[in-house]
């Protein structure tokens, strides 16, 4: 009875849980009930396969948006905050100061878009919104370097200079990254501590980068580089702490005690 | 409400009482379905249990472990678990409004 029942469904199917299904079977005893429910479930087996290319794609192309999200947050972190500090310490010159950051900005655009991608599934309105300001800030900061490359400190668009589009691409990036911090605390899909460092760090810098000089009144002269580099650090931390989670996902880990097996 | 397993159509529930199943720890189909039968009082038949298991798994919200003798316990991954969070908070945010609502319409 079992092995005829089970001659109703996909050979594809029986493949892969056609041992476990029998043995579930066995350990049943079949009434009307359960025959028609296995007979439909055979009916759906047939439907199913048949669009099961398009989901297997689906979900790899979800698991491969964190992965490389992950990966890609971890790397602009490091990179971005290694750019500041060469240009900070100024050893090594221009050259590696703008590979750095560029190379770290074009990670973190890529950052933002694949694990947006995978916490927009929940909150797609908030997630996206604060996705936009981040991800333009980010090209705008890269159009501004090929600008500081090509035209050094003359006008590169219109009046403004590469560095001048630089640097408001980089404030919008970092305001976004604020923005992109509170969305992934309210998502929950991703680490809360890394997302909350992110935003209350991105906070921190704006001012900074704006000139308002709020830590040095604030803080002593000699304290105020520090604060500035610890909320830097912060900075990269949260990212690289949101692509370790993000990654920690992709392994996808079980959650549920291993004694429980019933 | 709008259900947060995404796509399932009429396995959604079949798969919310599965994932609740799951939640305390791995479970073979058998399992599953003696559980979620003493958990809801009702029936769960093995073509729809398995027609939800296969579901969730593509989805990656479950995953097969090795198998003991014939039979192969499945567990939460974590973007399970998280789903799975999700839709309870909001069935319950959804519970409480009912239930206000009807204390408010109780004469």
């Amino acid at each position: 009875m079992i092995g005829l029942l089970l001659r109703f469904y996909p050979a594809r199917w029986r493949a892969r849980y056609g041992d476990e299904f029998a043995a579930l079977l066995d350990e049943r005893s079949l009434g009307p009930f359960d025959v028609a429910d296995v007979l439909l479930g055979a009916l759906d087996a047939h439907l199913h396969l048949r669009g099961l290319g398009a989901a297997s794609e689906h979900a790899k192309g979800f698991a491969m948006s964190l992965r490389i999200g992950g990966f890609a947050a971890i790397a602009g972190g490091i990179l971005w905050f290694s750019g500041l500090a060469l240009s900070s310490i100024n050893q090594g010159g221009d050259a590696l100061f703008a590979l750095a950051f560029g190379v770290g900005t074009l990670a973190l655009l890529i950052a933002l878009i694949g694990l947006s991608a995978f916490q927009a599934r929940q909150y797609p309105r908030l997630v996206w919104a604060a996705f936009v300001v981040p991800a333009l800030g980010a090209v705008v900061s890269l159009i501004g370097m090929v600008g500081m490359a090509t035209t050094g400190d003359l006008p590169f668009i219109g009046t403004w200079s590469g560095w001048s589009i630089w640097a408001i691409g980089v404030l919008a990036l970092i305001v976004g990254s604020a923005l992109f911090g509170i969305a992934t605390v309210r998502a929950r899909a991703l680490s809360r501590p890394a997302a909350a460092t992110l935003a209350i760090s991105s906070i921190v810098v704006i001012p900074i980068l704006l000139g308002v000089g709020v830590l040095d009144d604030l803080l002593p002269a000699a304290a105020a580089p520090l604060g500035m580099a610890l909320a830097a650090l912060a900075f990269a931390g949260g990212w690289v702490g949101l692509g370790v989670s993000a990654l920690r996902i992709d392994r996808a880990r079980p959650v549920a005690q291993a004694g429980g097996t019933a | 409400m709008p259900p947060r397993i995404p796509e399932l159509g009429r396995f959604a529930e079949p798969a919310l009482l599965i994932l609740v199943s799951l939640s305390d720890g791995p479970k073979h189909g058998y399992a599953i379905m003696t559980d979620v039968e003493a958990g809801t009082g009702r029936p769960l038949g093995p073509g729809t249990l398995y027609a939800a298991l296969a579901r969730l798994e593509e989805r990656g919200l479950i995953e097969a472990i090795a198998p003991v003798d014939r039979r192969r316990p499945y567990r939460l991954t974590a973007v399970g678990a998280t789903v799975l969070a999700d839709q309870l908070r909001d069935l319950a945010e959804f519970a409480d409004l009912g239930l206000r609502r009807l204390g408010r319409a109780r004469p």
